[in-house]
């Protein structure tokens, strides 16, 4: 029994890290400018419809003048959506962060509200452009379909998606840990106001970290897109394993999310085995158990969640 | 017996330990003050005394019953009442309304959703005598929120006061003022001693040194001297601490 | 001195009486304007809606993004009361109100002592799970589809009874119980619970340090949310005819939110009202320009957000506190200049 499990438990490895990747993004923002970004879902889809403008003739902005690009191999196109989405998706958390810069000092209710007013604008920009209907991302073929190994058959994405998450998560974290940039990051996250007296511009570094924070998303997003399918609701879908991640992991831990991740993934996964259904449930599940029985995180004291 | 005993509080936070057997005692009608220098376990000691924090280990007793590690809600419906040094008051509220909220005749009946309260002239009257008490007459219409930062103070005072309760503790009330506003809580302080036991957490040592009957000097998460004013000055230890230039 | 100011306050004020005056003649009027008889209705009914979520976001500051689904609950359990149980215009509502009420005291037990962002994600969870139960437990909701065919049942009062069949009839009858609501929320939030409640946003820590207990206190204003919740649901349903899953999903129930902070939530008890005709008027009249009008009423929200959360009533209180002190400084220069002229 336990067997037939594997490739669920794959599938649960290839969506727990994507999961890992999305709270990691989410998780920087919280530790550099004490945001919850309640709209870190809606630009993960973003990426991933953004993705699929540059990748689908039929699905993406229709502009005649971009015929010849549709026709070039998807594996020019596809690594192209990779590095354009995030950019496009930065771009657009870099003017939340903007938006967001009103509500500082304030009550964080407020802020809040405008990440939760953002994620909803953002839903019906997307519904607005691309419309309410399922769109599916054409990868190429290679890392598409499944092949059977020892009677049971795997998806050969998710094996990608797997892969390239580990590779996008070990970047992430030589990023943080062994460049300058990385450091004043961590150091940002860690005491702003020593950042800002060692010279760096706060302002400049949170919409920087913003941007980065929300690229992450969205380069999840592309990936996620083909196991998902690209809904303009799949935003909501995507903030809460972020959420339920840092709560079970701690604020500040990068591999208590990475772990975290995995595990939620897990939940998801082999949930989608016995009750296909549930699976999307199960994490909101997750999120009440969580949070109930575990108001106070790893470290025991209280966060910026707790405000 | 005194009004209200600690008895060997000890509290840590992950390693650190952050009071260590600490035992106060505070009498009935007498103004305590509690000194120390930031870091010393002086506010953690306040929270704890005053319910916000449980104790790891130790009892603290008030009029002879355990209140320990008992939330701060019971703890005010017992008789004590505490100020805040970040000022908690409700700055959409007028100076008026903040007192009337701390009335436990309002507190008592919160779950009344068919009265007016602003028809309530019993609690206007009470609310209005307090602020009176604490020298906002005047002012009782003006928002929390405009009021000037000593009179903001006072207020915070006030509404502590409202409750009318037998133990009031203040956190730090001289913070933030200046030497004539400073007077002044000096002299409403001394009246308000005349009706509740007061316990005073304080930097400024002048200020405590003038009211206090008896000071705990608390460093390094201990007591490490206690007594009237006078005995303190010649104590060895306050003066080998860094309070002993200020003394 | 001290008290002629600080004016007790009636069970029926001005506001109210000219809301009377306003909703109470509504379908005589409301097609010369050039609308319809249903809007009116839904109005009312998102008003009614509104009033209660704004005791949760307004006055106690608590973010609650998944209401939608109790309002949603409520028009189930009047047609499932009406197929069910007994076909009876009263029992029916006051099931709805009474058991969304219950639906909402059982979720307040798990979110009662939160606020914030874990209370944000926590409604947001309760929401969908109740929308995902909606959507799959067919037998009883229906569905996706939903559930069909339910009546405008007949007020049976004692003597006489009323068919409310037609909408305009319906909206009579919606009215009154928005008269009695709109009556009892008005008292309540000039109550000690209320002024409790309105404590508890701006200072939930001082209130529990002057003995208060505000988990309770925070659990019965969301039970008492969801049940005005539950009431308009019912009368939604009686709208509708019928009761669906849609109303229950994340962007209803953000809709709400967006309705009541754009009118002025957070500082009047009208501000609701605002905010929900201004949505179904932007409904309405810029929906027929352009079908991204929820967009840009999203944008008015964010930008209100950042500049103004006090919303459309702040802005009115602003300006007619504006007119105050220039009228107060007009009876009180005049003399100056001439004395200087001389």
């Amino acid at each position: 029994m336990l067997y037939e499990l594997l490739p669920h438990i794959l599938n649960g490895l290839a969506l727990g890290l994507l999961f890992a990747l999305v709270a990691l993004g989410f998780m920087l923002i919280i530790g550099v400018m004490e945001i919850i970004n309640l709209a870190h879902g809606s630009l993960f889809a973003l990426g991933a419809y953004v993705a699929m403008a540059i990748l689908a003739p039929d699905g993406g902005i229709p502009l005649s003048a971009m015929e010849p690009w549709y026709d070039l191999s998807p594996w020019i196109r596809y690594p192209v959506s990779l590095i354009v989405a995030p950019v496009v998706v930065a771009g657009v958390g870099m003017g939340l962060e903007v938006c967001l810069r009103r509500t500082y000092g304030k009550d964080p209710l407020y802020g809040l509200l405008l990440t939760f007013g953002a994620a909803l604008v953002l839903e019906e920009i997307i519904r607005e452009i691309w419309g309410p209907s399922e769109y599916f991302l054409p990868i190429p073929r290679e890392i598409s379909g499944g092949f059977i190994f020892e009677d049971l058959i795997y998806s050969t994405y998710r094996i990608f998606a797997a892969a390239f998450s580990v590779a996008m998560i070990g970047l992430l974290w030589l990023f943080l840990n062994r460049t300058p940039y990385g450091a004043v990051i961590k150091a940002g996250a860690h005491d702003s106001e020593m950042v800002r007296a060692l010279g760096y511009n706060l302002r400049i570094l949170r919409m920087l970290v913003f941007g980065f924070g929300t690229a992450l998303a969205a380069i999840a997003g592309v990936i996620m897109a083909p196991i998902w399918g690209i809904r303009p609701v799949v935003g909501v879908d995507a903030v809460i394993p972020a959420f339920v991640v840092i709560v079970l992991g701690g604020v500040g831990s990068f591999w208590g999310a990475v772990t975290a991740g995995v595990l939620v993934g897990l939940v998801v996964a082999i949930t989608a085995a016995f009750l296909t259904d549930w699976s999307l449930l199960s994490m909101y599940l997750l999120l009440l158990a969580v949070v109930t029985f575990r108001s106070r995180g790893l470290a025991g004291k209280a966060s910026v969640l707790e405000r | 017996m005194p009004l209200f005993e600690a008895i060997h509080l000890h509290k840590r936070f992950g390693q650190q330990v952050v009071l260590e057997d600490i035992s106060l005692s505070f009498e009935e009608n007498r103004l305590s003050g509690i000194m120390g220098p930031n870091g010393a376990g002086k506010t953690t000691c306040f929270n704890v005394l005053t319910g916000h924090y449980k104790p790891d280990r130790g009892e603290v007793r008030f009029d002879g019953q355990d209140i320990t590690g008992r939330p701060p809600r019971l703890i005010a419906r017992a008789g004590i009442s505490r100020s805040f040094q970040l000022m908690n008051l409700f700055d959409e509220y007028t100076a008026l309304e903040n007192v009337i909220m701390a009335l436990p005749q309002v507190r008592d009946r919160s779950f009344d959703v068919l009265h007016d309260l602003s028809a309530n002239s019993d609690a206007q009257d009470r609310a209005a005598a307090v602020l009176e008490r604490i020298g906002l007459k005047g002012h009782e219409l003006a928002l929390a929120s405009d009021l000037p930062y000593g009179q903001r103070r006072a207020l915070e005072i006030g509404v502590a006061m409202a409750a009318d309760p037998k133990l009031l503790f203040l956190d730090e009330p001289t913070a933030g003022l200046g030497t004539e506003a400073t007077a002044q809580l000096a002299d409403l302080i001394r009246e308000l001693r005349r009706s509740v036991t007061i316990v005073i957490i304080e930097h400024d040592m002048r200020f405590l040194f003038a009211l206090a009957d008896h000071i705990y000097v608390i460093h390094w998460g201990q007591v490490i001297a206690q007594g009237p004013p006078r005995a303190l000055q010649d104590d060895k230890w306050v003066s080998r601490s860094s309070l002993g230039a200020l003394a | 001195m001290a008290r002629s100011n600080f004016r007790p306050q009636a069970w029926i004020n001005t506001p109210i009486l000219i809301s009377f005056a306003v909703f109470g003649t509504m379908p005589l009027w409301i097609e010369q304007a050039g609308f319809y008889q249903y809007l009116g209705l839904e109005i009312l009914i998102w008003i009614i809606f509104a009033l209660g979520f704004n005791l949760l976001l307004g006055y106690t500051g608590l973010p609650s993004f998944g209401h939608g689904a109790f309002l949603g609950i409520g028009a189930y359990v009047f047609g499932l009361t009406q197929f069910n149980v007994v076909e009876n215009l009263w029992l029916g509502l006051i099931a709805a109100t009474v058991l969304t009420g219950l639906f909402g005291a059982a979720v307040a037990l798990f979110i009662s002592h939160r606020r914030g962002i874990y209370l944000a994600l926590m409604t947001i969870a309760f929401g969908q799970i109740l929308f995902f139960i909606a959507s799959k437990w067919t037998s009883v909701t229906g569905g996706e589809d939903g559930l069909l065919n339910i009546r405008r049942l007949p007020a049976d009062f004692w003597l006489f009874s009323i068919e409310l069949q037609d909408t305009a009839m319906l909206y009579w009858f919606a009215f009154g119980v928005y008269a009695v609501v709109v009556v009892l929320l008005w008292r309540m939030v000039n109550s000690p619970f209320g002024k409790a409640i309105k404590a508890i946003k701006q200072n939930e820590q001082r209130v529990a340090f002057l003995g208060y207990n505000v988990r309770l206190l925070k659990g019965t204003v969301f039970t008492l949310s969801c049940a005005v919740a539950g009431l308009a649901g019912a009368l939604f349903a009686m709208a509708q005819e019928g009761a669906y899953i849609q109303v229950m999903n994340l962007q209803w129930s953000g809709i709400v939110v967006l309705m009541v902070l754009i009118g002025g939530g957070f500082v009047s008890f009208w501000g609701p009202v605002v905010g929900v005709i201004l949505y179904f008027v932007a409904r309405d009249i810029l929906g027929a320009y352009t079908e991204a009008w929820l967009l840009w009423f999203g944008l008015l929200f964010m930008l209100l957000v950042m500049f103004k959360p006090e919303g459309l009533a702040g802005m009115w209180q602003d300006a007619v506190k504006r007119l105050r002190n220039a009228a107060k400084r007009e009876a009180v220069e005049p003399a100056a200049p001439k004395a200087l002229a001389e």
